[in-house]
């Protein structure tokens, strides 16, 4: 993808080099992504309630923490070479980071089945770190949709979040959230 | 951390004896598109990785997922308070300003506050996170029990 190939566009390649090939299954991707989006704020009603379940694999715990280049070795139950490992943390094991599962959220408001929210941003949380989640945890995600608001022109959307452990119901984490929607 | 890695090194730990003002130590981190792009952090959404597609809905280029800020100063926070992050721990924080790809993100913690609770204090430390412009980008609080 350059200059070259789109016009008034940007060039790509400084940022992300890409080949010829690599550039068409880009825009295949993202054509396909746009093809059926729809603003936020026309998918969500106040009231609407959405929940899903998560495995707290070591494998996504690493995923999660390389993405934003955070080594903390309390977060490890999967090294490399080493594979899988009960980690050490100050409550035993290995534990996930203190936002992990705020950053999973977006996976359950954003409801999987509906088109793709085209144009939302996430713009607050306050976000309540209540216990640690061990690595290897089922955690429920429950989001209630309860604000819809006007702000300066643009349109939030206002979620409260909970998260718990599928087995023992111990809630872990507390959030509200805003999206600015198109 | 010690041999375990599980404490804090000790010129980093909050303490109940810390004071006001005290300035947490920042991190420095790059907006690097390929790891804004990679499937857990941004892939859904071209915005976060694709410089045409960001043009194309009015952006100078790609931004960072607001969250991964937050992430940043969580590691931060984390390496003052430790174990204490975990437990009845707040965070609230506000994207001001996008974080474009490429730049340099650095995060800062100030101690305002200690209220006094149990045999410690509830501590509230402002925190942001911001370019080497100085331009915030994440702004909010951390309040956490220390020595409760």
């Amino acid at each position: 993808m350059t200059s070259q190939t789109h016009g008034q566009m940007p060039a790509a390649d400084a940022l992300k080099p890409m080949s010829p090939l690599q550039a068409r299954q880009t825009r295949e991707f993202i054509d396909g992504l746009a093809s059926e989006a729809r603003p936020y704020w026309d998918m969500v009603e106040i009231g609407d309630e959405l929940s899903r379940d998560l495995h707290l694999s070591a494998e996504l715990v690493i995923l999660y923490c390389d993405g934003v280049e955070d080594f903390n070795p309390w977060y490890e139950g999967w090294r490399m070479n080493s594979w899988h490992i009960e980690g050490q943390s100050p409550f035993g094991g290995a534990i996930v980071p203190p936002l992990l599962v705020s950053h999973f959220v977006l996976s359950v408001q954003f409801d999987a089945t509906r088109p793709f929210s085209i144009g939302s941003i996430h713009t607050f949380h306050d976000s309540e770190i209540l216990e640690p989640i061990p690595v290897g945890a089922n955690v429920r995600i429950t989001t209630r949709a309860i604000d819809k608001f006007e702000k300066r022109g643009r349109r939030y959307v206002r979620h409260g979040v909970e998260v718990t452990d599928v087995e023992s119901g111990l809630l872990y984490f507390r959030e509200t959230r805003d999206i600015l929607s198109l | 951390m010690d041999g375990t890695g599980t404490s804090l090194p000790l010129d980093l730990a909050i303490t109940p004896a810390t004071p006001v003002g005290y300035r947490l130590q920042s991190l420095r981190k790059k907006a690097a598109i390929q790891l804004m792009g990679s499937r857990l952090w941004g892939r859904f959404n071209p915005n976060h990785w694709d410089p045409v597609y960001a043009a194309a809905t009015g952006l100078k280029a790609p931004i960072q997922t607001g969250e991964m800020s937050s992430a940043y100063i969580a590691e931060m926070c984390v390496n003052h308070f430790g174990a204490a992050f975990f437990k009845g721990s707040r965070m609230v924080c506000k994207y001001v300003a996008s974080t474009c790809a490429d730049e340099i993100i650095s995060t800062h913690g100030v101690v305002r506050e200690k209220q006094p609770k149990g045999a410690g204090f509830r501590f509230i430390v402002d925190v942001w996170a911001e370019n080497e412009a100085s331009e915030k980008k994440t702004a909010g609080w951390v309040e956490v029990d220390v020595g409760v």
